[in-house]
């Protein structure tokens, strides 16, 4: 019988889009070689639309039912597993090599899950002010993050690049470049898992032709990429962000508490304590 | 000055004094939510369920008000309030029809004097936004046009700039035109927004002579809510415990069904307390609803789920 | 007779399947108990026998201490992430089997299906989910590397929240690394061996979690065992005294969580009617059966009529009557003990002078019931404004200043809970800042979280349940 083959498309407010332009890119496997979409800046302009909305479905949620949420994408993974052991086989990692990416995953995967309602725990607190002033340091995700992913085959670092500014209620816009077929594949087991559409979505494409509008776009708050830029990007992206003000962080620690620092924004509330 | 329930009110309520309750109204909003919460887990079956769907169809207004309505769409309407359910006749006629002032007379002729009343919307339904001599036309036209109740919407442009004096006299104004009809004043509580507000609005209301206050014109998105008839309730309680008048409520806009009509009557019961339970004090301003329930009492009945078809248009 | 009366509207127990007979759970599975002694648990609202249940002797606690101990080696080879999925596991399995823990607790403990089912079961998965989301983060909980669990620890819960508190105390313990020995309340132990069919389900390792039944004498021993390294305890401060007393020389670790005699505080600009719904939530959720119970209510004197109008006309829309009812408010009172307690206790308060106003409604024939009731007319100094009922009984004091308020609150022994109505934010956090208790509730009553730490002062005990500082409780500073 004829295999059919997938085709894999962006992952965009929740629904399967090829890029408006028509484009796509090739990436070649051991097996197998896949048409891309090449995400257009009339594409991403779509997906931060999306994520602004994203972000306010996803806050809507308690951080309960985040916790929640992020856990299933872990089952979903568990459950999958086979699957994504192959694709990593194809892009040229050993089999074990593969499980243990996924052993990584998983775990990653659960530990930001428990995280998601208890950061404020660890981040936030009350601030000990001279009078009679109640004052409490609240602390609130930053709104819509643009991550690009690093070119490593690995899912887990996939993960750690869009994880931490999810899982503290950013809406975020995951791009990938080289290994996008992973990215997109996993964007089956994210739409499973109950994510709000536009929290979190997932594109491929060439950086390099994007960034300068990306790195121009209003309401994108905050840029992070996992992956070294050269000079001369860095330089752009600066000088774009500068305009609005944009926060842009330049391979952002991957570990622990530190990987969620850089998205939080902290707003100070005092009260008059009296009769 | 008497209303329908033959009570007696010294109508209006002064306005010293009716200042002095608003000063007093304070609400905790997450408070009134978990009240409604709870209210909701009340789980009503069997003979007790029979019982409150045949309480929402005597107290159903059927209502239409759109621009289109013409004497043949209301005579449809007009006919089916009066026998929700030919096929049953354990089945209550509904409480009243709703249309605007043209289609008053032709809604008379078919209810007669049966129990079915015709209310009219006035005092420039649904905005309000005219001169209180307009209001005042709008709603002398209906009653001599035969409506025998009179909902009309309150100033909310007065509310939100702060002239709570000039809400109460135009209410104070529009009931003296009614005369002896029954007046229900609409408060918009989806523009209100805040409890506190729609307490303050219900009670200007009642001190200002109404014989019923109403959530809803039911043509905004936002129409009544449990929470809102919460409010409404305790405003109720309250006006009685001081003048001894009981007012009604009417809830409208956005009651789709049966399930969603029984809550309602929940808070009633529990909130007010069960002599409320009755047309003369509650009201659910409908179009869809009253389908819902004769599809619900035709499955308590018959044991099997219903369609639509099997109901005549109203 | 009411106009419209609501229908019965049972919650059927067919999904529950009560053994006759019940023995220990030790060392991952169910074992034939040494102890020859059984006790009868009853369901309060009918007088039923549900089950025997086996009165745990020294040996009993002895091989559950012993497994626990083993289980310890194993449990701190398990890699926290690992130890995580084992809690995820449980609490995904116990929303799976929510109503059959909601209708089986509410048979064993009397309490309406509506709070089991809405209340304790969600908060018992929520826990779960809660802490073993804290099993991998232990490291940047508090900023420190060198804090390690006790290794074995003794948990005596109580009978008003039963699965509830086991959640509390089962889920931060094994979260943080320790093994467990739980005990539960002598009349409701149904849901806790329920719990432990679960555990073997998810294949939590043997001798993680062990369960031995039995009465005060089982608690004693588990208390005394020498295996233990910490005991964590919730009940009555008389027991509490007690056990803190037996612990001694023994350097091992303790928690207590306590009785309460809760200050409802109302001022006169308060949301006067959501604070009576706070004031009746406060008192008379649970039958009174809360340790923070707002049990008085401390009203400032030129509202105190209106409140009380309000006040009685919204107890009389409570519903008495069989728990598995959804209809049902209030249930049965826990035990035959309980009950003659309520009633003694408000007959003093009667004999006192105090004036006694319960609800008119019709209790069931059998069961153990007590009808809502509200004292006016109280001084500070009669015995039901200062000794702990645990009943459905509120007792009213009235205050004139802010600082009298806090006065009065603050005179008692106990120090679990408070509460504060007024609609002025400064006045919230000034009163909180004077009220001597583990947790004040503003313009809210009984909300509870396993984020938020839970614990009292004074002689409501000491340690917290809950949050990032309930981890406290089972982490111990190496030094």
């Amino acid at each position: 019988m004829t295999e059919i083959k997938k085709t894999y498309k962006n992952y965009v407010d929740g629904k399967y889009v090829r890029s408006e332009s028509g484009k796509t890119y090739t990436v070649e496997l051991k097996s197998e070689s896949y048409e891309l979409p090449l995400t257009s800046k009339k594409d991403l302009r779509d997906a931060v639309t999306s994520s602004k909305k994203g972000f306010d479905s996803w806050n809507k949620l308690s951080q309960y039912n985040r916790t929640q949420i992020i856990y299933r994408l872990s089952e979903m993974l568990e459950g999958n597993r086979d699957s994504y052991v192959e694709l990593l086989v194809d892009h040229g990692l050993t089999k074990s090599a593969a499980n243990k990416d996924i052993d990584n995953a998983i775990n990653t995967i659960v530990w930001y899950a428990g995280l998601a309602d208890k950061w404020e725990q660890l981040t936030g607190n009350l601030n000990p002010v001279d009078g009679e002033f109640f004052n409490i340091s609240h602390q609130e995700p930053l709104g819509v993050v643009f991550t690009l992913n690093s070119d490593e085959v690995s899912i887990d670092k996939l993960i750690r690049s869009f994880l931490p500014s999810l899982s503290i209620g950013c809406s975020v816009i995951s791009f990938s470049e080289k290994n996008a077929v992973l990215s997109l594949k996993l964007a089956e087991d994210v739409n499973n898992s109950d994510l709000p559409s536009g929290s979190l979505n997932l594109l491929s494409g060439d950086f390099t032709k994007v960034f300068d509008d990306i790195s121009r776009h209003v309401e994108i708050n905050a840029l992070a990429s996992y992956k070294k830029l050269n000079k001369e990007s860095l330089k752009t992206i600066n000088e774009n962000a500068s305009t609005s003000v944009k926060r842009i962080f330049h391979l952002p620690s991957e570990d622990g508490l530190s990987s969620i620092l850089p998205f939080i924004e902290t707003k100070t509330v005092w009260h008059p304590k009296g009769r | 000055m008497s209303n329908i329930n033959g009570q007696t009110l010294t109508s209006p309520f002064s306005w010293a004094s009716t200042i002095e309750l608003l000063d007093g109204v304070k609400v905790d909003e997450i408070g009134v939510k978990e009240r409604v919460s709870s209210l909701s887990t009340r789980s009503i079956k069997r003979e007790s369920k029979l019982q409150a769907l045949n309480y929402v169809v005597s107290m159903c207004d059927l209502t239409t008000l759109e621009g289109e309505d013409t004497e043949g769409k209301v005579l449809q309407m007009t006919a089916k309030a009066m026998r929700p359910d030919p096929t049953d006749d354990d089945v209550p006629s509904a409480a009243a029809v709703c249309v605007y002032p043209s289609l008053v007379s032709i809604a008379k002729e078919m209810t007669g004097d049966s129990n079915v009343k015709v209310a009219s919307v006035s005092s420039y339904f649904p905005s309000g936004q005219v001169p209180l001599e307009s209001k005042l036309l709008d709603t002398k036209y209906a009653i001599d046009e035969g409506a025998d109740e009179i909902d009309i919407v309150i100033n909310r442009k007065a509310f939100f700039e702060g002239d709570y004096r000039k809400v109460f006299d135009e209410i104070v104004a529009l009931k003296e035109a009614c005369k002896d009809k029954h007046l229900k004043t609409i408060l918009e509580v989806g523009e209100l927004r805040t409890y506190e507000n729609i307490k303050k609005a219900s009670l200007i209301s009642l001190a200002a002579g109404s014989d019923f206050i109403k959530t809803s014109t039911g043509k905004i998105p936002n129409g009544s809510s449990k929470e809102a008839c919460l409010v409404m309730s305790k405003a109720v309680y309250e006006f009685k415990e001081i003048t001894g008048f009981s007012a009604g409520i009417k809830v409208a806009g956005g009651i789709r069904n049966a399930k969603d009509a029984i809550r309602y009557l929940i808070i009633v019961k529990e909130e007010l307390g069960e002599d409320w339970l009755d047309a003369n004090y509650f009201r659910f301003g409908a179009s869809s609803l009253l389908d819902d329930v004769l599809k619900q009492i035709r499955k308590l009945r018959t044991n099997a789920y219903q369609s639509s078809y099997y109901f005549p248009r109203g | 007779m009411d106009k419209w009366e609501y229908s019965e509207s049972i919650e059927s127990d067919s999904i529950v399947s009560i053994k006759s007979k019940y023995g220990h759970f030790i060392d991952g599975k169910f074992s034939t108990p040494n102890s020859k002694k059984y006790l009868k648990t009853v369901s309060p609202s009918t007088e039923e026998v549900l089950a025997s249940i086996s009165v745990g002797n020294k040996n009993d606690v002895d091989s559950a201490v012993n497994s626990a101990k083993e289980g310890f080696k194993i449990w701190s080879k398990t890699a926290p992430s690992e130890r995580a999925k084992y809690l995820y596991k449980l609490a995904r399995l116990i929303q799976e089997r929510s109503r059959e823990f909601a209708v089986l607790e509410s048979m064993d403990g009397g309490k309406p299906i509506k709070e089991s089912r809405d209340f304790d079961l969600p908060q018992v998965a929520a826990n779960f989910f809660y802490f073993a989301g804290w099993a991998d983060k232990l490291d940047i909980s508090w900023g420190t590397k060198e804090m390690k669990p006790y290794g074995v620890v003794g948990q005596i819960i109580p009978w008003n929240f039963p699965l509830l508190m086991l959640a509390w105390k089962v889920a931060p313990a094994l979260a943080t690394g320790n093994t467990v020995v739980l005990k539960p309340a002598e009349t409701t132990p149904l849901t806790a061996l329920l719990f432990a069919e679960l555990c073997e389900e998810v294949g939590l390792p043997k001798g993680v979690f062990n369960l031995v039944t039995g009465d005060g004498t089982t608690g004693s021993e588990l208390v005394n065992h020498e295996g233990i390294s910490k005991i964590a305890f919730t009940g009555s401060t008389s027991v509490g005294k007690y056990i803190q007393n037996a612990v001694g020389e023994r350097d091992i670790g303790l928690t207590l969580e306590l009785g309460g005699k809760a200050a409802n505080i109302v001022y006169n600009d308060a949301a006067l009617d959501q604070a009576v719904e706070g004031v009746v939530n406060g008192i008379f959720f649970n039958q009174g059966h809360v340790c923070c119970a707002g049990s008085r209510l401390l009203l400032q004197e030129d509202i105190h009529d209106e409140f009380i109008n309000k006040l009685e006309k919204r107890m009389q829309t409570l519903r008495v009557g069989n728990p598995l009812d959804k209809n049902t408010d209030i249930g049965a009172i826990n035990s035959k003990e309980q009950l003659d307690k309520i009633t003694s206790l408000v007959n003093e308060g009667v004999n006192d002078g105090g004036e006694l106003f319960q609800i008119e409604c019709e209790l069931p024939s059998e069961g153990y019931w007590y009808r809502p009731s509200l004292f006016t007319n109280v001084q500070p100094s009669y015995n039901i404004a200062r000794e702990e009922i645990f009943g459905p009984v509120l007792t009213t004091l009235t205050f004139r200043t802010p600082e009298e308020a806090v006065d009065i609150a603050n005179n008692t022994e106990y120090g679990l809970s408070a509460g504060v109505w007024t609609e002025k934010g400064s006045k919230i956090l000034w009163t909180a800042d004077r009220l001597d208790a583990g947790v004040i509730w503003a313009n809210t009553f009984n909300k509870f979280d396993p984020s938020s730490p839970f614990g009292g002062y004074k002689e409501s005990g000491f340690g917290r349940e809950g949050g990032r500082h309930g981890l406290l409780s089972y982490l111990k500073v190496r030094s």
